[in-house]
């Protein structure tokens, strides 16, 4: 008979970056089940968001559930907000709206991917990879005047306008990034040591991957075409900047690096468009209405598809606000992806997963 | 192979980060610092008081009606959300100042809690007086003595 043991994994780990606590059950070596828990961080955000705060504020609130992705939440929720209202936003801040969010992808996938490498055992990689996504983070900085939290989006547009000089930085500074980017594609790809703790570990299958309603990242390197930016137009004009699907088959660590690394050259072509192709006219609409009604907006964060819902009642408050976020949908899938790897692997997978608990629990 | 030969020149390039304290780190002309408030042009209509997210800003009123501003720069997040509601350009500014960190002996959140409950509270009297002033006058205008 077998012996199967149990090992903890979290909520405090060294190779983990969030707080998130799996219960990995274990047959010799093989990983034969597993338990997540997700609530170690909930701070309550959506109770304050509909108690303390005006709907107006609650977009710079919505920003702090998440350092990675503070600017898809406010975006999300200034999306929301604006349904709500009746209000039609300017297209220049549409474009400055996908400016700031394909930015943020790029330092978000950049950060994943430094954290593959660590998690693989290639600490090298990491420290190449963190120096070369510090362009990002000036390049954010130089556009919302924060490394952190941007509040970029506000209810109506967005919160400043792009400068010339800045537009310019941003596309001198990503030709530079880019050639890196190819390096990286290349180490990523080739590299021998990296592909024996990426290639064919933790992968899952296109069938499982729907089956399991995966999304972001995790789903396209299975191969299922989901994202949000390729299913809908009315509220930010994805397709007129220039985006497209990034597919990879296989569903490993290694296809999953491959669509992130990918994405990255898609979300700089995307920015170029944007930077080249920006109309004139205000960033901002203004508007004395109250928010009425209920609303749902989706948006694809680095990690996924993000989901708000608000509901409003003719007051300076809102009556609800919900936040499901793109870590919460792929739990299921995670879960299925540890069955029959080494115990050994579990870190590497953990992180190619991109875990964001701080908008899991909020 | 190659990343032998890369690592072994990296040992003679200069080190990739930045010497912090010795060197300035980047930071753009428009960083979003200290909010700076001009009482010459500030119209007193706690605009930016009403929209600040985190209630950053009071507005304490003594008895002869005129405001003073009272600002914290350990509880501002510094999203400009007071300017632009400001309805009076340059009466409230974003600086590119960063904030200085918060000493222990400026006792910052709880003196700040006592300040915002002071501010209400002369507010609060300030328009007690007012309306006990206006009953005044209404009575004293029906029955002329």
């Amino acid at each position: 008979m077998a012996t199967y043991y149990d090992i903890p994994v979290g909520a405090q780990h060294i190779s983990l970056l969030e707080p998130l606590h799996f219960k990995l059950t274990t047959e010799n070596e093989k990983i034969v089940d597993v338990e997540a828990n997700v609530g170690y961080v909930h701070r309550g955000i959506e109770k304050a968001c509909t108690t303390k705060f005006k709907f107006r504020q609650v977009s710079f609130v919505i920003g702090r559930i998440c350092g990675l992705c503070s600017i898809s939440h406010t975006t999300a929720y200034s999306q929301v907000a604006e349904k709500l209202l009746n209000l039609e936003i300017p297209l220049r801040a549409k474009y400055l709206r996908i400016l700031a969010l394909e930015l943020d992808r790029i330092h978000s996938h950049m950060l994943c991917l430094s954290h593959v490498a660590e998690n693989s055992g290639f600490e090298a990689l990491f420290m190449r990879t963190m120096k070369d996504r510090e362009i990002s983070m000036e390049l954010l900085e130089a556009l919302c005047g924060n490394r952190v939290q941007y509040d970029y989006s506000i209810v109506g547009g967005v919160a400043r306008d792009l400068r010339p000089e800045v537009a310019q930085m941003i596309l001198t500074q990503l030709k530079e990034l880019r050639s890196k980017v190819d390096d990286l594609i290349d180490i990523f790809q080739s590299n021998w040591s990296l592909s024996l703790k990426n290639k064919g570990i933790g992968a899952i299958s296109r069938e499982d991957a729907m089956r399991l309603n995966a999304v972001g990242p995790l789903a396209r390197a299975a191969g299922v075409p989901v994202d949000v930016r390729n299913d809908t137009e009315d509220l930010l004009p994805w397709k007129q900047v220039g985006f497209e699907i990034v597919l990879e088959n296989g569903g490993d660590v290694h296809a999953r690096n491959m669509v992130r690394l990918k994405e990255i050259l898609v979300s700089m072509k995307i920015i170029e468009n944007v930077i080249q192709g920006l109309p004139e006219g205000p960033v901002v609409a203004e508007t004395k209405a109250l928010p009425e009604g209920e609303a749902v907006v989706r948006l694809e964060a680095p990690r996924g598809e993000l989901f708000h819902y608000a509901k409003g009642n003719k007051t300076q408050f809102l009556e609800r606000l919900k936040v499901k976020a793109p870590t919460f949908s792929n739990i299921p899938a995670f879960v299925e992806m540890f069955k029959g790897n080494e115990y050994a692997s579990a870190p590497a997978i953990i992180a190619s997963y991109d875990p964001c608990l701080s908008c899991t629990a909020r | 192979m190659k990343a032998f030969l890369i690592a072994i020149g990296n040992l003679f390039k200069r080190p990739a980060t930045i010497q912090y304290p010795f060197a300035p780190t980047y930071k753009p002309d428009d960083y979003r610092g200290l909010i700076q408030h001009n009482p010459e042009l500030c119209i007193w209509c706690r605009r930016c008081e009403m929209a600040c997210p985190p209630g950053a800003i009071v507005f304490s009123q003594a008895m002869d009606g005129t405001q003073t501003y009272h600002y914290n720069r350990a509880v501002c997040i510094y999203c400009g959300e007071c300017v632009r509601n400001c309805p009076k350009p340059g009466a409230i500014i974003q600086t590119a100042t960063p904030a200085s960190p918060a000493l222990k002996d400026e006792n910052i959140n709880n003196s700040w809690a006592e300040t915002v409950k002071q501010a209400l509270e002369s507010r609060a009297a300030y328009m007690a007086e007012k309306k006990k002033q206006a009953a005044a006058k209404q009575q004293g205008g029906e029955n002329p003595a």
